[in-house]
């Protein structure tokens, strides 16, 4: 099916890039690999990504789903085809903790990634019941302490970005409670309206739309200007969450053409300069950044040892 | 009266060439699609996906969800012609509608299904309009302690299902649910008995575990019989009448039943139409006059399952609607639908773009209309899937079902899943135990496994009975194993004196 899907696409892209210009990259139809399905997250941004990329090239980008388990199996798709540049990863956060958890070779499934461009932030954040008397972080905290860790915190997949976040927050305030995972993000949500859990893990995106929520807290070094209501951690009087945000970006396999990682980097100036996709982002409380190789694998170091470190404490890797 | 005239509102922005011809191809896509095996509604509504972004948003939401709707529809056709669930939601369907055909009255189970299916659907459709409301608040009662008694007693529909062979029914369902144990731990992230092959990380994957289980072992079966050479019974108009009007008022309340079934399980995230078929099939047999009719070709059995499961639209899209949460797989991609247009999911959607909320109500309606008029017309060629000549049609099943469970994934691997269990089921029907209990254990085994232990993590077992709701439906579970049992055993006794 996604074979028919490919088709149809190069075909109808076919004919808008057949004008296309003579670089030398790209030559040929990129390929996106997505590990989620059509309809998910990083599926949505990509194909954004792609309609206003092509405002400034006539490249012509083939977006692609390879689900399954948890984003290893696009990865080892994209691991797979020839480092020649057609073929790109499109990644966020989540991928690099599956891989630490389901303990695969980070040599071969992260370095054996060049990390080109890192499209966004999504600050983290905890989100409350409006209506509950736990929506301020002081209630929250307070409660925790009384209950000497059975407060129970909802979200998606244990060992996850969110659930990485939440034991950041329970070390950095010297507070303990339970991770309570839930199949996705909106179901833990609605868990958490209907009073099974104290506090929500996500982005401020999630509240956006949905009646009843607020968030108590945020990982940004100041207030976001979408949501200026919301405290950040520095303010609450807990240090060392300044930065802590859901990332999306693109890679593809280390050896791949100088030139073609290049113009990647390229392209990202270009489309993080756009207005279309700045306010794409932006609406739901998300960082533009344009990030090239040094910045983005600096930030996967940083995953890499915060993920270790968070998932040997509590038992999560070994 | 003000959601009547909203409705009509959207109706006069439907009434125009191009929205017309939007949910007819909607429609048209769905009914094909749900009738291939291998494509969901969900994946089908993921597929054309793409094609919406072009759209305006209001037009490409009432295509989806016109999609979803006729998908549901669709999957009922190749399971009451070629015992091939479309959808995993048509395995029910099959149960009887298969039976009716076998027995030359494709006519009557087609026509059933057809009519089941666009009942159900309205009925669905009418309580969205009506209660979404009071439905969210309700499905925020459910916690993981009334999600697992739910699957509890979707579970107990075994007791039914196997036709009184218990201890096969009972053997069947294990098998099920130990499958289930395959793939990354649902609350830990611990692998288990993958051998580290990133395949089966998420378990098998449940589409050609069903194409196998279902279209292929009946291949073998039929090879096995020598049944090839002979020519298929003829069902001719004669032999095959269409139902009349009488046939379907017999069934009018079984169709509501299911109807609200389907809506309220539907609303549930995870639970869906699959569940509600399986249970509102369970609860026609319980009231039926004659329940030993069910399984060799009972037309309720075939309203119950199909009329539940098109119900089951209407309820994913209470949540969808008002708290912004996917009640199935197909709501989630409309999620990404909205999103893509820079809609968010939620009660803002009514506030802010009452509009599209209108036209997405109004053209559901019209969506199940186009549904009734295509099924009625395809009914003439669908039935004469019933004349192919097995020699044509077995290998017809086998190419669909490899290219079926190849498309899932694009993954050759679950084309190799789906012929290991093409011969799992052929064995287990030559050892007469039921393959339906193994579908109901894999349906219901990580529901029951997460729930259970993320109940136990919320505070222990106390929390099944102290929850009024969930205690409920383990009651409702228990009575229904233990009176039929009761009542046996009664009846034994009394056969002995």
């Amino acid at each position: 099916m996604k074979r028919i899907i490919a088709v149809l696409c190069i075909a109808s892209l076919a004919v808008l890039g057949a004008s296309a210009a003579f670089a030398a990259y790209p030559e040929k139809p990129i390929r996106v690999v997505n590990y989620v399905g059509p309809g998910g997250l990083m599926d949505v941004t990509s194909r954004k990504f792609v309609s206003i990329a092509k405002k400034f090239t006539d490249a012509t980008f083939v977006v692609e789903n390879r689900e399954g388990a948890g984003g290893l199996v696009g990865m080892q798709a994209v691991l797979e085809q020839p480092a020649d540049g057609y073929t790109v990863f499109a990644a966020t956060t989540s991928n690099i903790a599956k891989v630490l958890t389901s303990k695969k070779d980070v040599d071969e499934f992260i370095w054996g990634f060049e990390w080109i461009a890192m499209l966004m932030k999504d600050p983290e954040c905890l989100i409350a019941a409006k209506d509950s008397p736990l929506n301020t972080w002081e209630a929250v905290f307070k409660e925790a302490q009384e209950k000497k860790g059975a407060q129970l915190w909802t979200g998606p997949a244990a060992g996850g970005n969110d659930h990485l976040m939440a034991m950041k927050v329970w070390e950095k305030s010297g507070m303990s409670a339970k991770w309570i995972p839930y199949n996705t993000g909106p179901e833990a949500m609605m868990a958490l309206l209907s009073g099974q859990g104290a506090v929500y893990v996500g982005n401020p995106a999630d509240i956006g739309g949905r009646e009843g929520f607020t968030i108590v807290a945020i990982a940004r070094k100041e207030r976001s200007p979408k949501f200026p209501d919301a405290p950040t951690f520095t303010e609450l009087g807990i240090q060392g969450l300044e930065d802590e945000a859901m990332w999306r970006g693109f890679a593809m396999r280390k050896g791949s053409p100088e030139e073609a990682m290049a113009w990647w980097e390229d392209l990202l100036k270009k489309v993080a300069a756009d207005p279309e996709w700045r306010e794409f982002l932006e609406k739901d409380g998300i960082d533009v950044v344009d990030y090239g190789r040094p910045e983005f694998t600096a930030q996967i170091k940083k995953d890499i040892e915060d993920s270790t470190h968070y998932l040997k404490q509590y038992g999560l890797i070994k | 009266m003000e959601i009547l005239s909203n409705l009509a509102e959207g109706l006069g922005a439907l009434m125009a060439p191009v929205p017309l011809l939007v949910i007819l191809a909607g429609v048209c896509v769905g009914i094909l699609g749900g009738a291939m095996p291998g494509i969901s509604p969900s994946m089908a509504v993921a597929l054309l996906l793409p094609f919406t972004f072009g759209m305006s948003p209001a037009m490409g939401l009432v295509m989806l969800c016109a999609i979803y709707l006729a998908a549901n529809y669709g999957g009922s056709v190749t399971a009451v012609m070629i015992n091939t669930p479309g959808t995993p939601s048509a395995v029910v369907t099959a149960f009887d509608g298969y039976p009716l055909t076998r027995n030359g009255k494709a006519g009557t189970a087609l026509g059933i299904s057809l009519i089941a299916s666009v009942v159900g659907g309205f009925v669905g459709i009418a309580i969205l309009v009506l209660f979404s409301a009071p439905l969210a608040r309700f499905a925020l009662k459910f916690w993981p302690a009334e999600y697992f008694a739910l699957a509890i007693l979707g579970l107990s529909t075994i007791a039914s299902l196997g036709g009184g062979r218990w201890l096969e029914s009972f053997i069947a369902v294990l098998l099920g649910l130990l499958l289930n144990t395959i793939g990354l731990d649902p609350l830990s992230g611990v692998s288990r008995y993958t051998f580290d092959v990133l395949r089966l990380y998420d378990g098998f994957s449940f589409i050609p575990v069903l194409i196998g289980l279902f279209a292929l072992s009946e291949v073998f079966s039929g090879i096995e019989s020598g049944e090839i050479g002979h020519p298929p019974a003829a069902p001719d108009k004669e032999r095959s009448p269409w139902p009349s009007l009488r046939d379907y008022m017999k069934l009018k309340f079984s169709m509501l039943r299911a109807g609200v079934l389907g809506t309220v399980i539907g609303i549930f995230p995870g639970a869906g139409g699959t569940i509600a078929s399986f249970i509102a099939y369970d609860v026609e047999k319980r009231l039926s006059k004659n329940p030993a009719e069910f399984g060799q070709g009972a037309p309720a059995g075939v309203a119950a399952a199909e009329a539940s499961n098109s119900a089951s639209v209407g309820g994913a899209l209470v949540p969808l609607l008002t708290l912004g949460i996917p009640g199935s797989s197909s709501a989630a991609v409309l999620i990404g639908a909205l999103m893509i247009h820079n809609l968010q999911p939620g009660p803002e959607l009514f506030t802010k773009h009452p509009e599209i909320v209108n036209t997405l109500f109004s053209s559901l309606l019209v969506a199940n209309v186009f549904i009734l008029a295509l099924g009625l017309l395809g009914a003439r060629l669908w039935i004469k899937a019933a004349l192919i000549p097995k020699r044509l049609l077995y290998p017809l099943i086998f190419a669909f079902s490899f290219i079926g469970s190849y498309a899932v994934r694009s993954s050759v691997f679950d084309v190799g899943v789906c012929l290991v269990f093409g011969l799992v089921g052929w064995l287990l029907s030559r050892a007469k135990f039921p393959v339906s209990p193994v579908v109901l254990g894999m349906i219901l085994g990580t529901m029951i496994e997460k729930n259970l232990r993320a109940t136990l993590m919320m505070g222990g077992f106390s929390l099944f009975v102290q929850r009024p709701l969930s205690l409920t439906l383990l009651l409702l579970a228990l009575a229904s194993v233990a009176v039929p049992a009761l009542r046996e055993r009664r009846a034994a006794r009394k056969g002995i004196l």
